[in-house]
């Protein structure tokens, strides 16, 4: 009797303590289902090229710094970081005491660690590149973090938040091989409990996280279904909370529905035409009546079901807002293509082009490539559109501009970073510059933008690079794309990033 | 010994699908070191990831590598996940097969129904009424009836999921979707060659001995016609084995299918090329199959120990 007293008190009292434990930390409730369009192979940062595998990236795992959903760089890891005078030292500061979900220690050493692992060759990282001006990666004691670079370079915030940039865990990573692609150990608030290869994983709390966003979800369950029509069909019955990548023809049927509503934020997706400059376009009025020739509201609208902002610059929003500078649109104004083109020695039917478009790469590329097709005959050009799966177009868009037998290639760009962007597209002779674009001022102005730390002077620097390149033409500028996300009613903080990021920090349901 | 020698026989065979896939895989446009890299990379990172994958190796050691993968999983590993493929292949194959076998079991027993009763009322209603729905079934493309079918049961009347394959509930629907066509084209053979039997001096006979025409048509008439069917049903087995690439995408399944699907665009080379190899094999062991069993329902087409 006595005992049978004692436990009553016991569990009377526990359960008070758990209620005002459950008034500080909310705990978390509810399972969020998420439908995804594509299947992503790993979680692994070093390899992943997916915007699901960045969500799950940034839920399970952590960097040193990370992007909050308008892709500003925020402290996540880091507590503080500097240059040394020469710029040759970037060294960071990290919090003390974090652990991995497995209990491993997450200290200055580990960072090192997982950075050398992805700047060695033998991993075969896909980011091995992008990130090889971080040099060598040392730690200096318990919770400093050196990066000795390679070059200098006064982009290294952006590059530490992206996700590529997470912290994974080396030693579980040579324990687990392969399979830590799919049950990634990191110090973020949510882990992988579950995957099922093509069908969907599941994340649950992480109970050993410590920091700033706890999980607000007792799960988060994704469903992969790359079939739009199945796709929205789960959204139709219910089945999920959130649907990525809503195709235009579907988004009256889902906003139709009672309980749920889509929301279309802003991509950095920039889609534009990149021309291969010689030739005919090596004329800069052949461009710019190019650039006058189309009607980018009319097809944004049309075409894309409004899927499309007319570019205002050749950078997507969300690519280092701070450095980003925007232009008035373009008009639409045959009449003056067809005055510069007569201009540039062309009558009517003598000027040939053709480009190459992918299949199924961006929102009605296909569509949007025959619509162009007759924007330009409108103008007296006669244009080919070359339409090719995704296989060939990445071979055709990769070449060398001596190579290519076609004018202009469909590319979409979207990278976090205003010099990684822009010295890759614009600097002479750089591997990635497909246009074969050359202009010295660009060159060095990009040069001085790469050692410049100070954000004044870069914004100036990468303000006059995106004037050149706007007013140089070297493509035919189309839109940013925008996303098309389906969500629930009862989802409460969902945040989009514009690289489509689905951002689940916040995330509650009622 | 038959079986031995067919299998044999298949050894050839096998080594060619197996030079073939390699060498078409080859020729996919498309690099999958600059795939994985994405379109802003440089040449020189195109290039050291191209090494990673030993794409810059002479095609012959390529093609020993491939070999040697058929027995030694460690060296045959996807591209993209970097697992070894067999694993890839085994975790998705069940999904495959549960389709493909239910469709196909279901398929034949409603085909094979609906044969019998077009066959014993020729011109009736029945026979009318099967007649368009064997149409329909032979003409209407797998993905657009399966759309349908989401739209009508899960969207509409919400009795079965729309995709995924989490449950037992969410393979009802492409099971029955996949069905129709086997069922149609078995109700078509079987009417015909039912019909074609009816009228055979034998069956008169076994009226004669006052049989029921019940048993006269299951007992004696189908059994000369599902020889046919059975071969049939192997080159059905093996059809769906292709569409599985079709179906599992619409319905979201987890399968070799969509597998395939997902490595051709990301070109994925290993996992191309096994999975094909598999299905090769699998077509092998599927015409084996359906020869053993026609020999069993047809002495006719016995070897004989024929006297020298």
């Amino acid at each position: 009797m006595r005992s049978l007293r004692h436990s009553c008190t016991v569990a009377a009292l526990a359960t008070g303590l758990s209620f005002l434990a459950a008034q500080a930390f909310a705990q978390p409730a509810g399972v969020l289902r998420v439908a995804v369009g594509a299947d992503p192979a790993t979680f692994d940062p070093a390899f992943n090229d997916l915007p699901v595998g960045n969500a799950v990236d940034l839920a399970v795992l952590e960097g040193l710094f990370r992007l909050d959903p308008q892709n500003n760089v925020q402290k996540s890891l880091a507590t503080d970081s500097s240059f040394s005078p020469d710029g040759k030292v970037f060294s960071v500061k990290i919090r003390a005491g974090k652990t991995f979900s497995n209990g491993d220690p997450l200290n200055a050493e580990a960072v090192a660690a997982s950075f050398n692992r992805m700047l060695d060759e033998k991993t075969g990282s896909i980011y091995r590149g992008l990130y090889a001006s971080l040099g060598t990666v040392k730690a200096v004691g318990e919770d400093t973090v050196e990066f000795h670079m390679a070059e200098p370079n006064g982009h290294v915030l952006m590059l530490l938040a992206s996700t590529a940039a997470s912290i994974v865990n080396v030693k579980a990573l040579k324990e687990m091989g392969a399979e830590y692609g799919r049950k990634p150990v990191g110090s973020g608030p949510y882990m992988v409990e579950r995957y099922v290869g093509g069908e969907g994983f599941r994340l649950v709390p992480n109970p050993k996280y410590a920091g700033d966003y706890p999980a607000t979800l007792k799960a988060i369950e994704f469903t992969v279904v790359p079939e739009d029509g199945s796709r929205m069909a789960l959204m139709e019955t219910g089945a999920a909370d959130i649907v990525e990548r809503v195709p235009p023809e579907s988004i009256a049927a889902i906003n139709a529905l009672k309980s749920a509503k889509v929301v279309t934020p802003p991509s950095m997706f920039s889609i534009n035409m990149e021309m291969v400059l010689r030739g005919p376009l090596a004329d800069p009025r052949v461009r710019q009546a190019l650039n006058l020739a189309v009607d980018r509201e009319g097809i944004a609208k049309g075409v894309l079901g409004g899927l499309g902002t007319p570019s205002v610059g050749m950078v997507g929003p969300g690519t280092q807002d701070e450095l980003r500078k925007t232009f008035p649109p373009i008009p639409f104004d045959p009449a003056g293509a067809k005055k510069l083109l007569a201009e540039a020695g062309y009558k009517p039917g003598q000027l040939a082009l053709s480009f190459t478009c992918p299949t199924g790469r961006y929102i009605k590329d296909v569509q949007v490539c025959q619509a162009l097709a007759g924007s330009f005959e409108d103008v007296g050009i006669k244009a080919t559109p070359l339409v090719v799966d995704r296989g060939t177009w990445t071979k055709v868009v990769g070449m060398e501009p001596a190579q290519r037998t076609d004018n202009m290639g469909m590319v979409g760009r979207a990278t976090a970073g205003m010099d990684y962007t822009l010295y890759r597209l614009f600097y002479t002779g750089v591997g990635a510059n497909r246009t074969g674009y050359s202009n010295p001022r660009v060159d060095a102005l990009l040069k001085e933008g790469r050692a410049t730390t100070d954000p004044a002077k870069q914004k100036a620097i990468y303000g006059e690079v995106q004037e050149i390149v706007w007013k140089d033409q070297p493509f035919l500028f189309l839109w940013y794309q925008t996303q098309a996300i389906g969500v629930a009613n009862r989802v409460q903080g969902f945040a989009v990033q514009p690289n489509e990021t689905l951002v689940f920090d916040k995330v509650t349901l009622n | 010994m038959f079986v031995l020698r067919r299998l044999g026989g298949a050894l050839p065979t096998l080594f060619a699908v197996s030079l073939l896939v390699f060498l078409f895989v080859d020729l996919i446009p498309g690099d999958p070191a600059q795939i994985l890299a994405g379109p802003t990379a440089s040449n020189e990172e195109i290039e050291s990831i191209r090494q990673f994958l030993g794409l810059n190796e002479p095609l012959l050691t390529r093609y020993g590598h491939f070999l040697r993968g058929i027995w030694d999983p460690a060296v045959a590993t996807s591209f993209r996940t970097h697992r070894p493929v067999v694993v890839e292949l085994a975790e998705r194959l069940p999904n495959t097969l549960i389709v493909s076998i239910g469709g196909l079991v279901i398929g034949v027993v409603v085909g094979t129904l609906a044969g019998i009763v077009s066959a014993m009322r020729p011109g009736g209603f029945a026979d009318a009424a099967i007649t368009v729905l064997t149409l329909a079934g032979i003409s209407m493309p797998i993905y657009w009836l399966g759309l349908l079918c989401i739209w009508l049961f899960a969207v509409h009347l919400g009795w079965l999921p729309a995709a995924g394959a989490s449950t037992p509930a969410h393979f009802v629907l492409p099971i029955l979707v996949i069905a129709t066509r086997p069922a149609a084209m078995f109700s078509r053979l079987v009417a015909a060659s039912l019909t074609e039997t009816m009228g055979k001096d034998y069956l008169d006979t076994a009226r004669a001995k006052g049989l029921s025409e019940t048993r006269v048509v299951l007992a004696h008439a189908l059994r000369n016609s599902l020889i046919a069917a059975v071969s049939v049903a192997g080159v059905q087995f093996g059809g769906m084995l292709g569409g599985s690439v079709v179906t599992e995408t619409v319905f979201g399944i987890p399968g070799v299918g969509r597998l395939l699907v997902d490595a051709v665009s990301r070109a994925d080379y290993p996992v191309i090329q096994y999975a094909i190899l598999m299905f090769a094999v699998f077509f092998v062991v599927i015409n084996l199959v359906t020869d053993l069993l026609t020999q069993w329902l047809d002495p006719r087409t016995r070897e004989q120990e024929r006297p020298a």
